[in-house]
């Protein structure tokens, strides 16, 4: 048997580089993204302790709810929890047209998510770890946050709202 | 020919792309992030002397806020400064001075003459610990909620809410890590982890050595 060259058909040779492509694409724009614009990505900030984070009273969550730390700027500090009944703590925060909203997710007992609809905000809510996503909201509504994480039979009723006033 | 020269350069290239992953991976080298510009300030301090971000300059400095008549059990605030202050031969500064600022939220009450009492009440070392605030009230909110992003609220009735977090201020008044919330590893422990971390970057980051300590800004190599 002789080397022969390995015929590749010019249909298929074209995807093949186009796929390429693809990949060197998608990693220059999560670079562009991550480096350049400063796009911030869901990450746990350090680990708390999931056991005492509800009632420690040198924990924020042991009084959830929102802080305006500046004028049009906000730390919403938000308790996720199924026991004992699925719920967000607060269930509902208000805050004017045009704020920013630093979210501080933590749970004290198993694994949630975080969806607030109509933004980009959308990430895990793990025992033990603060997930921290800042929001702007600039238009007036409601706009609610779901759990994505199923997380037991109360799953379907974990849900809350951020209501935006102009 | 030209085949040798393009295994040259595919050998280069590989060579480049798996260093910045090993780096990334493995992170030889660990800093904490440039998070911000603390703000400037012109404070009073319970010495009766101005206190301002110019004086803290080339320092550490590691701030906090409090009110002296916050009920018991107020925050557990001055105990971790006191641990921090008390355990700083633990890390090697290698002779960067390192300050500590409480700032109080309640200018009304807390004149220096009642920051200097309050101080020496709770046993504190004011030979780098500063009790300061300032009697202009809009100011001293722009400092700390905007400047230093910690929140805080006049109740009314001579109480104030208030987070009880930290904020790690470096020599060139960068603000270099926050402590929000209480973590496993305590407070005191973080921080003077990472003023070591800080001791290091800013005694090794120079000449060649620096470009490596930029990369580890850029690639997030940040130390917990």
């Amino acid at each position: 048997m002789s080397a022969q060259k390995l015929h590749i058909d010019s249909y298929e040779r074209g995807w093949m580089i186009f796929s390429a492509f693809l990949l060197v694409a998608f990693a220059v724009a999560v670079s562009v993204a991550a480096f350049g614009m400063g796009i911030q990505v869901p990450a746990p900030e350090q680990r708390v302790d999931p056991r005492t984070v509800a009632t420690d009273p040198n924990s924020p969550w042991s009084n959830p709810g929102l802080r305006e730390v500046a004028p049009g700027k906000y730390d919403a500090y938000i308790l996720a929890r199924a026991v004992p009944l699925w719920e967000y703590l607060p269930k509902e925060l208000t805050v004017p047209a045009g704020s920013s909203v630093s979210f501080y997710v933590t749970s004290s007992d198993v694994q949630h998510g975080f969806k607030i609809q109509d933004t980009n905000a959308n990430f895990m809510v793990l025992p033990g770890q603060v997930s921290k996503l800042t929001v702007k909201f600039d238009k007036p509504g409601a706009y609610n946050f779901i759990c994505t994480e199923y997380c037991g039979s109360g799953h379907g009723i974990m849900y809350g709202a951020i209501i935006v006033t102009p | 020919m030209n085949k040798t020269f393009l295994y040259i350069l595919y050998g280069v290239l590989a060579v480049i792309i798996l260093s910045v992953f090993a780096f990334t991976v493995f992170q030889p080298i660990q800093v904490l992030p440039r998070m911000q510009l603390a703000p400037a300030f012109n404070l009073t301090a319970q010495t009766n002397t101005p206190l301002t971000s110019e004086d803290l300059r080339g320092g550490f400095t590691l701030y906090t806020i409090t009110y002296t008549n916050c009920p018991a059990p107020c925050y557990n605030i001055n105990e971790i400064m006191q641990e921090v202050q008390s355990r700083l031969d633990e890390v090697p500064l290698g002779g960067i001075p390192v300050n500590f600022v409480t700032i109080s939220i309640d200018p009304d009450r807390d004149t220096p003459e009642v920051l200097n009492t309050y101080a020496q009440s709770i046993g504190a070392d004011t030979s780098n610990w500063w009790f300061a605030t300032t009697t202009n009230k809009s100011l001293l909110k722009t400092i700390i909620g905007s400047g230093f992003e910690t929140y805080y609220e006049d109740k009314g009735d001579g109480a104030f809410a208030f987070d009880p977090s930290f904020v790690l201020v470096d020599g060139w008044g960068i603000v270099r890590s926050e402590y929000r919330y209480v973590t496993e590893v305590s407070n005191a422990d973080r921080i003077l982890r990472h003023l070591g971390v800080l001791a290091e970057e800013v005694h090794n980051s120079t000449g060649s050595t620096k470009l490596a300590y930029e990369a580890a800004h850029l690639f997030l190599c940040y130390a917990p």
